[in-house]
């Protein structure tokens, strides 16, 4: 592992509930750790598994999917279908042997601010002892025909 | 030139052509399941099935290729050629219906106006050493394709597998540079006579009872005959026959990479897969499997003899080992001659 | 058993035939003999003569359930086994097809042989199999082996607990007592032993011999997406070539693209060319869906898919 590594973690906030928290969060001078960078989707229940797969694929260190809380989505249900897709994914995660806290869901207000930031920094906490992501992460092991170095653009912009 | 290598140095052999050639040989990848590899130790390689489930043409032909790659520097786009090692290659255990494949799929790719560079390159740099079939499986039809379990054409050295030694032959100038091999012996009397007893027995093993002769023309008679709204019912449109096919040559190009740097690879497809024929229009000219079986069997029995006077079918049967609803390329030849059985008509194909 | 096998297949025979002489259905779909030993092949009966046809045995491995798709302008007799009922309850629910579409011919399934292991258990080719009482009997050029049927059964059978298929109009034969053979998929068992790091490795090594024909997609019955997440290339989820991480995605996906749906017939290990561990994947996740949701596919017609409704009280202990 480098020395000063940091995790790169991607978070998909729903529009109404957890980005409004983390923007509370903001807007209240709330300090959390940097890591995380923020996806914006309608609600938690438009996570595709394949948006966490494609991100772990790319070398993100660990995926954060937040919505509104159970009863308040903007949708009506969207959130639980979404606690649904959630839960089968992770143990199917888990099973096949990623890391256990990898991939890591919560349910953020909007008026939580405090609250986001403590998750984030939870989050940044197991993440940081999980270290850097290495299973799954596409690598120049293309059978030979790495697209070399091309990966780490995707995380660099 | 007939010449013998005891199996006690088989290993060393082996070890001998890997520090000086980069050989290519079936590797077991698990139990019941092998295919041709770059091996770096002796112990690797495993002849225990008599045709791997990836065929021989991925050594030359192989199923994911990187064409050429591109890189940005500055405002330029660089392009960066691929090249082929530098070292010569071989590839050994190779059956002879494999290796006919590979003359099959040669009259593709090295034609007179056009040349396909990088099966050229691999093809020139790379001896043979064919390895003959003592026991055929009941699944093989090789002699009613044009072959036979001891085929030498094609190779440059072929073995035989004589128990406690191999029997060689050095066939083409390639081969012969092989004669002063320090592990080859002159070959026995008695080996000879072996060999022969155990060409009879695979021969006649492998029989002649599938009406290959002939098929073009049987099959020119049948545009639209109802055959073929029968033939493809079972089929569904898996691909392993065509993956699997040591003569199957078609494939797709496509780019990959982002902003900076990306590349062009090929890799195999299979004209029994929807997207084959797909337009972008929409159209599909195949829109059905009845229409893409009838392709795959036109294209083996009557498109290639009329181009290239050989049927594109090495009778090699893996198509029927792994296919999972046990579609048999055998009977839907044998459908296409005059005798067929009453069963034909009650629709069971 | 093989006793049980020739009634059951005489009866089969015998509705198929009434079926068709009375042009009930357009064509019954069931299985035949065909070339190789231990196989059977789907075939496709369209006239009343054409029923002698139809065999029933400890070979017949396929689920028919894929040809629904390919034969959904005709009116179908299909014979199907516990599972494969099972995912003709699942398409219907996913309303893939009219009910008075189909006229299912059920059969109670005595679990089928797994092909690949009693090749192995013999050292050279098999040219002749048949069964004798619980017995299979395999016959090479030099040998003669009689093997145990119940040692030689898929995993996937193994586990089942739905032999008797549901929903169908007909049941051949009585209802069978439904009680595994195991109660834990072996592989699964052995899976979860592991670590996570070498759970991972495992997987990795089976992914790593797929040669992306998509064998496994097309044999399965729940797999009809006009357009698979591989072909998609905008958005494009991942490349057609042989980098390991692509390969896991794939098999990642096309099991995860089960959940709920998945009736357990492993007809997806089977087709497998490179005989890539797969059930160990799906029945984990048919575990799953059982555990959380309460919900085991294709059992109710009524029940909806897992993953299209809800309950307001289902489990979130993981969510912070």
């Amino acid at each position: 592992m480098e020395k000063n590594w940091e995790p790169k973690i991607l978070a998909f906030l729903c529009n109404w509930c957890s980005y409004a928290g983390a923007d509370l969060a903001g807007t209240s001078r709330i300090q959390y750790p940097p890591n995380i960078r923020v996806i914006r989707v309608p609600c938690s229940g438009r996570i595709n598994p394949l948006f966490i797969l494609k991100a772990l694929q790319a070398g993100i260190d660990g995926v954060l999917i937040s919505g509104c809380h159970p009863g308040d989505c903007h949708y009506i249900s969207g959130n639980y279908i979404g606690r649904r897709k959630s839960a089968t994914l992770k143990r199917f995660l888990e099973y096949l042997g990623l890391e256990e806290g990898r991939v890591q869901f919560s349910w953020v207000s909007a008026a939580e601010g405090g609250k986001f930031s403590q998750v984030v920094d939870e989050v940044v906490q197991d993440i940081k002892k999980l270290g850097p992501a290495r299973r799954f992460v596409k690598r120049e092991d293309l059978r030979g025909q790495g697209v070399e170095g091309s990966r780490k653009n995707i995380l660099n912009t | 030139m007939k010449l013998r290598l005891d199996k006690k140095d088989f290993k060393n052999f082996l070890q001998n052509l890997i520090d000086e050639y980069d050989l290519y040989a079936p590797v077991q990848l698990t139990e019941g399941v092998s295919v041709f590899k770059k091996i770096d130790q002796p112990g690797e390689v495993n002849l225990t099935q008599l045709h791997t489930q990836k065929p021989a043409k991925d050594v030359f032909f192989p199923q994911s290729e990187v064409m050429f790659r591109y890189e940005k520097v500055g405002k330029q786009n660089q392009m960066i050629s691929m090249e082929e090692g530098k070292r010569e290659r071989i590839l050994f255990g190779a059956r002879p219906c494999d290796i006919e494949a590979i003359s099959i799929i040669e009259k593709v790719f090295v034609g007179e106006e056009y040349t396909d560079v990088y099966f050229l390159e691999k093809r020139k740099k790379t001896t043979i050493i064919g390895l003959g079939c003592n026991h055929p499986l009941s699944t093989c039809f090789c002699s009613s394709a044009g072959g036979d379990p001891f085929l030498r054409a094609g190779s440059d050295l072929f073995f035989i597998d004589l128990g406690e030694a191999y029997f060689v032959e050095l066939l083409t100038e390639k081969g012969m540079a092989f004669h002063k091999n320090k592990f080859f012996k002159e070959a026995d009397p008695k080996d000879l006579t072996f060999v022969k007893e155990l060409e009879e027995k695979a021969f006649e093993k492998v029989g002649f009872s599938i009406p290959v002769d002939g098929i073009e023309k049987r099959l020119d008679l049948m545009g639209e005959s109802s055959f073929w709204d029968r033939v493809h019912e079972k089929c569904i449109g898996c691909r392993i026959c065509t993956y699997l096919c040591p003569t199957c040559h078609c494939f797709d190009m496509v780019d990959e990479g982002e902003h900076q740097r990306g590349q062009r690879v090929r890799h195999w497809d299979s004209c029994l897969s929807p997207l084959y024929s797909l337009e972008t229009s929409g159209h599909n000219p195949r829109p059905t499997c009845r229409e893409r079986t009838r392709q795959r069997l036109m294209h083996k029995f009557n498109y290639f003899p009329k181009n290239f006077n050989q049927v594109a079918c090495v009778g090699c049967g893996r198509c029927i080992l792994y296919c999972p609803v046990h579609f048999d390329i055998r009977k839907a030849i044998i459908w296409t001659s005059p005798k067929r059985p009453k069963r034909y008509e009650r629709g069971m194909i | 058993m093989e006793e049980r096998s020739k009634a059951i297949q005489d009866r089969i025979r015998e509705k198929a035939k009434e079926l068709l002489s009375k042009k009930e259905v357009d064509l019954v779909i069931g299985f035949g003999e065909w070339t190789l030993p231990l196989r059977t092949t789907p075939i496709f009966i369209r006239t009343p003569e054409g029923a002698e046809d139809l065999i029933w045995n400890s070979f017949c491995e396929n689920n028919l359930a894929i040809y629904l798709h390919k034969f959904s302008q005709f009116k179908v007799g299909i014979v199907v086994k516990g599972c494969d009922a099972r995912s003709i309850i699942a398409l219907s629910l996913e309303k893939r097809f009219k009910p008075d579409q189909l006229f299912l011919i059920g059969v109670p399934c005595q679990r089928m042989v797994d092909r690949r292991r009693v090749k192995k258990a013999v050292k050279g080719e098999i040219l002749r199999a048949h069964e004798q009482g619980d017995q299979i009997i395999v016959e090479g050029e030099d040998f003669n082996t009689t093997l145990r049927r119940d040692d030689f059964l898929y995993p996937s059978c193994q586990v089942c607990t739905h032999r008797t298929p549901m929903g169908t109009n007909v049941l051949i034969g009585d209802p069978v007592k439904e009680s595994p053979l195991i109660e834990t998929h072996p592989e699964i068992k052995e899976f979860e032993k592991k670590s996570p790091e070498e759970r991972w490795r495992f997987f990795e090594k089976e992914s790593s011999r797929c040669i992306r024909c998509y064998a496994c997609r097309e044999v399965c019955p729940m797999c009809y997406c006009a357009e698979c997440f591989v072909d998609s290339s905008n958005p494009k989820w991942i490349e057609k070539g042989f980098s390991t991480s692509d390969l896991e995605f794939y098999h990642i996906v096309r099991a995860y693209h089960q959940t709920g749906r998945c009736s357990g017939c492993g007809a997806c290990e089977r087709a497998c060319p490179m005989e890539i561990r797969l059930t160990y994947l799906t029945q984990k996740l048919n575990l799953d869906v059982r555990e959380l949701f309460d919900f085991e596919t294709g059992i109710k017609a009524d029940t909806l898919p897992p993953l299209s409704t809800f309950e307001i009280d289902d489990r979130q202990e993981f969510i912070k």
